[in-house]
């Protein structure tokens, strides 16, 4: 068993890494800011930015040849290095827009703010390797126990109690589903790594069609995608979101809407690919499920999560809401890759995710400087924003622009590389309601647009804006990739190409 | 196999046995003769002040969640310290991994002052 | 009737009992009391089932430590008036009952689906499984084939503490 050991540390240094970062980070903010001494909490946040680089400029190195770690735990495949690129690309960006936001700076416990970042970054490493369902579970736990405590950051602020208590409640329950829908899926196959699960299922001879363990395992797949689906926030479990988004500090919602979101479908793609899938016969049918069409099941569940994600940004006001409910409705896009999950649906997937990120944190950045200079995220504090920081009302108008899916930006290659994908395995009409759906979000966006170029401020104040060098840098930065990816994506498609490959025993 | 809780079982019993008979043991042989300040609270011989339920604060809530944290590690205790001889060296330093981590979250809460009073 | 069976009856009338007598008291205080009464009479469930391992957390966790945090929770809210907390049936209610009488039909199929394997087809069939829940069993299979999740249980603890100290404490020094 030891050997096991010895075998996967060398092909696990990233987690390592990760995790010794955070209990570092622990230390070092107890020694920082023991008894009697004010900590700042910049020097932990360092330190994980540092954990956080040593992690990044590890990968490169490592062997993707797809295997297992530590017996059937952890799964190593390009698939999950994809994920984890995109998830600390996600935190370290999050870590510095976090040491410039006001919101997080004023707590008395910014020090911690890191450490949990820390901890929910190593969380969404494992969730997206995760190949066995206790691990599968205890990664979703660790990304949200710290996700709860990240929400309710601004103690002092009411909504970001309510927040924090909602997602408690609402996460407690989905896990809590989630947990017996893999306790029944565990006493049918007796098996907990989704190896033996699939080869236990295909074999046919746990599970009767004719049968009452049919309806169990069908039970227990609902009960596991609760799981899924509240991490993902696709509706009907979407409940907790517009809410912790709102009242989560600005760089954490940022966080949960790109690597939450992405380690989230990490695992569901793995899981369901894995389990319920004879992935070589018969590409994007739910093999071992016979009866139910479950890529019907998914479609209408990614056309419910992207119509009402949509429809009720309408009436938001406040920024940060509106950015929420769009986030859903890209949830809802997302889950187009995975009505179809051929390999060119998940490239699509992978790919909208790296166009995702670069367009979602831009924006949330945008509401972050500005709520920092002005003190609101209500649309209408907008207002006339274009002309008193030129800078920053064109970077907010291309993340917006590239969020509805319009070309040139690269907003636009994702959704048409979903679409075609959907087109290809003949769900035409998804196709159709996903561009209906961008008709409605331009609409919404829009509003944001008219506020900021269109009319006058609300107490006629004209007088210019200043933002910090910095920040016009960072919004210069996020720009460049919306513009790039627009016009000259063939590497980003390839990239996703190449990671496509899961490990299938 | 069930005949082995057998003991347990008498032990149950009897715990229960002497909890009823006891309580009403006293009842039936005391003499009672009440009246009205026998009746009211115990506070020290001093008339009642408010009712019983008051607010506890939040700091007996924290205590509890330490409790329950450092509860469960040692749970976790159990199968390692029964199996010590078979597991040898490695099972030492899996265990020792373990607390060590654990001992990070103790000393966090001694240094930021989480269990004092005040 | 063999003793088994007894001993099952007579715990699963205690934990259906005292759980609806638990739902039912108006006083939260005396709800917690026998949600512990519950808790001892699955433990004693998890013996039958020959969990030891599972019975004895299910006491000195559940029982033990998760119902102090209970009782401290119900002081902390100070629910002085249970009134309050009394509910009538209303529609939404029913939606719920018929949920309720759905899991049940089909606890109730999948138990009957099942029945071939009574615990003593089950000894007959593999001798390991009756010391599978031994706490000797799990010390070998924790430490070896689980490592890593147990290993992963400690960071998740450790991120429990320091949460519920960020969370709760009101000034920090």
């Amino acid at each position: 068993m030891i050997e096991i050991i010895f075998e996967s540390i060398p092909s696990f240094w990233p987690e390592i890494t990760l995790s010794l970062t955070f209990v570092i980070s622990m230390i070092v903010e107890f020694i920082v800011g023991g008894k009697g001494k004010k900590s700042t909490g910049m020097t932990t946040g360092l330190i994980v930015l540092l954990g956080f680089t040593v992690t990044i400029l590890q990968m490169p190195f490592q062997d993707l040849e797809p295997r297992l770690l530590f017996g059937t735990m952890i799964t190593l495949d390009p698939f999950a290095a994809f994920f984890k690129y995109l998830i600390v690309a996600a935190g370290i960006i999050v870590i510095v827009f976090s040491m410039q936001s006001h919101e997080v700076r004023r707590q008395e416990t910014v020090g911690e703010f890191f450490c949990f970042i820390a901890a929910m970054t190593f969380g969404m490493f494992l969730m997206a390797g995760a190949s066995n369902l206790l691990m599968i579970y205890l990664s979703i736990e660790l990304v949200s126990l710290s996700s709860y405590i990240l929400a309710g950051f601004s103690k002092k602020l009411k909504r970001s109690g309510e927040a924090a208590l909602k997602y408690v409640l609402f996460g407690g329950a989905a896990s809590g589903v989630m947990l017996y829908g893999m306790s029944l899926l565990y006493g049918l196959t007796g098996a907990l790594d989704i190896y033996s699960i699939q080869s236990t299922l295909a074999a046919g001879m746990v599970v009767d069609v004719h049968d009452w363990s049919f309806v169990v395992l069908m039970l227990s797949i609902i009960m596991i995608l609760v799981g899924f689906g509240y991490k993902i926030s696709a509706v009907p479990f979407h409940f907790w979101t517009p809410d912790v988004y709102e009242g989560a500090p600005v760089s954490v919602t940022a966080y949960l809407s790109v690597a939450s979101k992405a380690a989230g479908f990490a695992v569901m793609v793995r899981f369901f690919y894995v389990a319920f899938f004879d992935s070589v016969l018969d590409l994007g049918k739910w093999g071992s499920l016979p009866l139910v069409d479950w890529n019907m099941i998914i479609a209408l569940l990614s056309v419910l999560t992207m119509t009402l994600g949509n429809v009720v940004a309408i009436w938001q006001d406040n920024l940060k809401r509106m950015l929420a409910y769009s986030s859903i409705a890209h949830a809802g896009y997302i889950m187009m890759g995975l009505v179809v999950m051929s390999d060119l649906g998940l490239t699509a997937m992978l790919a909208y995710f790296v166009i995702y990120f670069f367009m979602n944190l831009g924006a949330f950045y945008i509401v972050m400087s500005v709520a920092d200079r002005i003190g609101s995220e209500h649309i209408d504090d907008y207002r006339g924003l274009g002309k008193r920081a030129p800078v920053i009302g064109v970077g907010f108008s291309i993340f917006l622009v590239s969020l509805t899916g319009l070309p040139p930006l690269a907003g636009f290659i994702g959704k048409w590389m979903l679409f075609s994908a959907v087109i290809e395995a003949h769900y035409i009409w998804l196709a159709v309601i996903g561009v209906l759906n961008s008709a409605i979000s331009l609409y919404y966006y829009a509003r944001v647009f008219r506020n900021m170029y269109l009319r006058e401020p609300l107490n006629g104040d004209e007088s210019p804006i200043t933002f910090s060098p910095l920040v016009i840098v960072i919004t210069i930065l996020f720009i460049i990739p919306n513009i790039i990816f627009g016009v000259y994506f063939g590497p980003l498609i390839s990239y996703a190409q190449r990671s496509v490959e899961l490990f299938l025993q | 196999m069930i005949e082995s809780y057998i003991p347990i079982l008498l032990i149950i019993g009897i715990a229960v046995i002497f909890g009823v008979v006891s309580i009403n043991l006293s009842w039936l042989l005391g003499p009672q003769r009440p009246y009205r300040e026998k009746h009211s609270t115990y506070e020290s011989g001093v008339d009642p002040v408010s009712t019983a339920h008051y607010r506890f604060s939040v700091k007996y809530y924290m205590v509890a969640l330490s409790f329950i944290v450092f509860d469960i590690e040692v749970v976790f205790m159990y199968p390692w310290a029964v199996q010590f001889r078979e597991l040898g060296w490695t099972g030492f330093v899996v265990m020792s991994v373990f607390i060590v981590v654990l001992a990070v979250g103790f000393i966090y809460e001694l240094k930021k002052g989480a269990l004092q009073w005040d | 009737m063999s003793s088994e069976l007894i001993v099952f009856l007579i715990l699963a009338a205690v934990g259906v009992l005292s759980g609806i007598l638990m739902i039912t008291r108006p006083n939260p205080v005396n709800s917690a009391l026998f949600l512990i009464l519950n808790f001892m009479a699955l433990a004693g469930l998890y013996i039958t089932l020959h969990a030891q391992f599972v019975a004895i957390i299910q006491i000195l966790v559940y029982a033990g430590a998760i119902m102090v945090l209970v009782l401290f929770v119900i002081m902390l809210l100070n629910l002085e008036d249970e009134e309050p907390l009394r509910e009538q049936m209303s529609k939404r209610h029913y939606g719920s009952l018929l949920v309720a009488l759905l899991a049940l039909v089909l606890i109730v199929q999948v138990i009957g689906w099942n029945s071939g394997g009574t615990l003593e087809t089950m000894r007959e069939q593999s001798p390991h499984a009756l010391r599978i829940g031994t706490v000797e069993h799990i010390g070998s299979v924790l430490f070896t084939e689980h490592v890593y999740p147990f290993e992963l249980t400690s960071i998740l603890l450790l991120a429990a503490i320091v949460g519920a100290i960020v969370m709760a404490k009101k000034r920090f020094p």
